[in-house]
């Protein structure tokens, strides 16, 4: 899908309604709930049946080639009956349309003071726009330049429960990363056990240089150890990646750890995130 | 390779940590063991020309292990409980910490271990087994290196079934 689309349509509407009230009750609240919902086959079915009828509806009148293959897909998709699986598909895409909805917002918000700004201040506002066109780039770019951006030395995706090692990449062959995948995953147990109840989750780990980011999904979280820091538009950056390869590669991967899964997740890590960076960083210089 | 995590506890002082440390290739230090309460080890084994790799994680000595965080015990598919044969203290609520750890992993292996074999004699040794109400499983020295192996093989090959 279009990431700078619009959300003007009116079914994306009502669905970012939905989730703006999901979302104005405490996290908590909202993850129970929805466990609630998913759990529960009577709840499920009368929330989810109208929008397939109308998602059906709508095809029937309008059912383009392309998305034949799709389709069929999803129909698989369906198939699979276990819950463990249906959580694992929906908490990416979840995660995601949350995360949307936010920035939605927040354009929103920034929108609305700009706007103020500009008939408060109109000739700083003019003034602002001349000097980021002269430089062909947005003011907001200007802020967001990662001139310092951080290198992702290793990324692992890891069970959840037992912090067995699901697929990892590095830059350097390093040893042991299913010793270091359950000590991270003992040490994110202690301080969500220490620090935090219910649902929290540790997600960044600061240390001198380093940083480790993590990002939850249903059975499974990756973890980014990158040397230098992370600004908040970078955070997103990758958190947006992450889901995106959740995502991609390891809807139908997360279930079961075994050598195919962990060499094809391993592979698609070093692709997704190491090659690329190598890549970059080689034109760079 | 199958990959396992495996819980080792037990009460403090019992020899935990001396059980595996001779035998584990270990990338962190101990200190871990007292800031957080636990350190992840790894051990890989060969059972019946099968490899599987143990993820043991070594649990800071409490006295009673419903003060263990329960998170530490997701997704574990076996325990080791070690108690010392030379302290009753150690083993004397040994029925009632095996059932609080069946029921934290449940349908998983649990291995009663007696440690410290070596400070033993053979009738101090009938002594403790009149003692406890409920046959362990091996008896280990960390010092001599005695069943230690044998322990892990054991394991290994009930995880590998
Ligand atoms: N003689 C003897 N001493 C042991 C044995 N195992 C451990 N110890 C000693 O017992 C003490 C506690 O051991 P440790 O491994 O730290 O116990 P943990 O708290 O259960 O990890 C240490 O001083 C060890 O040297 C054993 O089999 N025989
Ligand atoms: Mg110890």
């Amino acid at each position: 899908m279009d990431k700078g689309r619009k959300p003007d349509s009116r079914d994306e509407e009502l669905l970012l309604k939905e989730l703006r009230q999901i979302l104005l009750r405490e996290d908590r609240d909202a993850l129970e709930q929805l466990q609630e919902i998913l759990d529960n086959k009577e709840q499920l079915t009368p929330r989810i049946s109208p929008i397939i009828k109308e998602q059906i509806d709508l095809l029937k009148s309008n059912f383009p080639d392309e998305y034949r293959q799709e389709v069929r897909e999803i129909t698989k998709e369906q198939l699979l009956d276990s819950q463990e699986d249906i959580l694992n598909l929906l908490y990416p895409a979840m995660g995601k349309m949350i995360k949307r909805y936010i920035a939605h917002q927040f354009q929103i918000l920034k929108d609305s003071i700009d706007d103020r700004v500009k008939n408060t201040f109109s000739s700083q506002g003019i003034l602002g726009k001349i000097k980021a066109s002269l430089f062909g780039i947005n003011s907001s770019d200007i802020i967001l330049s990662d001139i310092d951006s951080p290198i992702i030395e290793e990324i692992f995706v890891v069970q959840r429960d037992s912090g067995l090692l699901m697929g990892q990449a590095s830059i350097r062959s390093t040893i042991d990363q299913d010793v270091v995948a359950g000590m991270l995953t003992a040490i994110k147990a202690f301080v969500e056990d220490a620090f935090q109840k219910g649902t929290e989750e540790l997600e960044l780990i600061e240390y001198d240089t380093h940083a480790i980011f993590t990002q939850s999904f249903h059975s499974y979280y990756i973890a980014v150890a990158m040397k230098g820091s992370l600004s908040s538009g970078e955070r997103d950056k990758l958190s947006t990646s992450l889901y995106d390869f959740a995502e991609k590669e390891l809807k139908h991967r997360a279930k079961e750890i075994d050598e195919t899964n962990f060499n094809y997740i391993s592979s698609k890590l070093e692709e997704y995130f190491i090659t690329t960076q190598l890549n970059k960083e080689r034109t760079a210089v | 390779m199958i990959s396992k995590k495996v819980i080792l506890t037990g009460s403090f002082g019992v020899g935990k940590t001396s059980l595996f440390n001779q035998f584990i290739y270990s990338r962190f230090s101990d200190k871990y063991l007292t800031t957080i309460g636990v350190k992840v080890n790894k051990k890989t084994i060969e059972v019946n020309g099968r490899e599987i790799s143990l993820l043991v994680w070594d649990i800071a000595g409490e006295v009673s292990q419903d003060k263990v965080p329960t998170s530490y015990f997701l997704g574990a598919s076996g325990i080791i409980y070690v108690f010392d044969l030379t302290r009753p203290s150690t083993y004397k609520n040994l029925e009632e910490d095996i059932n609080y750890l069946k029921d934290m992993v449940k349908g998983g292996i649990i291995k009663v271990v007696g440690n410290k074999e070596d400070l033993v004699t053979e009738e101090q040794l009938e002594e403790v087994k009149k003692e406890i109400s409920m046959p362990w499983d091996i008896t280990t020295s960390a010092k001599t290196g005695k069943n230690v192996e044998s322990l892990f093989q054991q394991l290994g090959a009930e995880l590998l079934d």
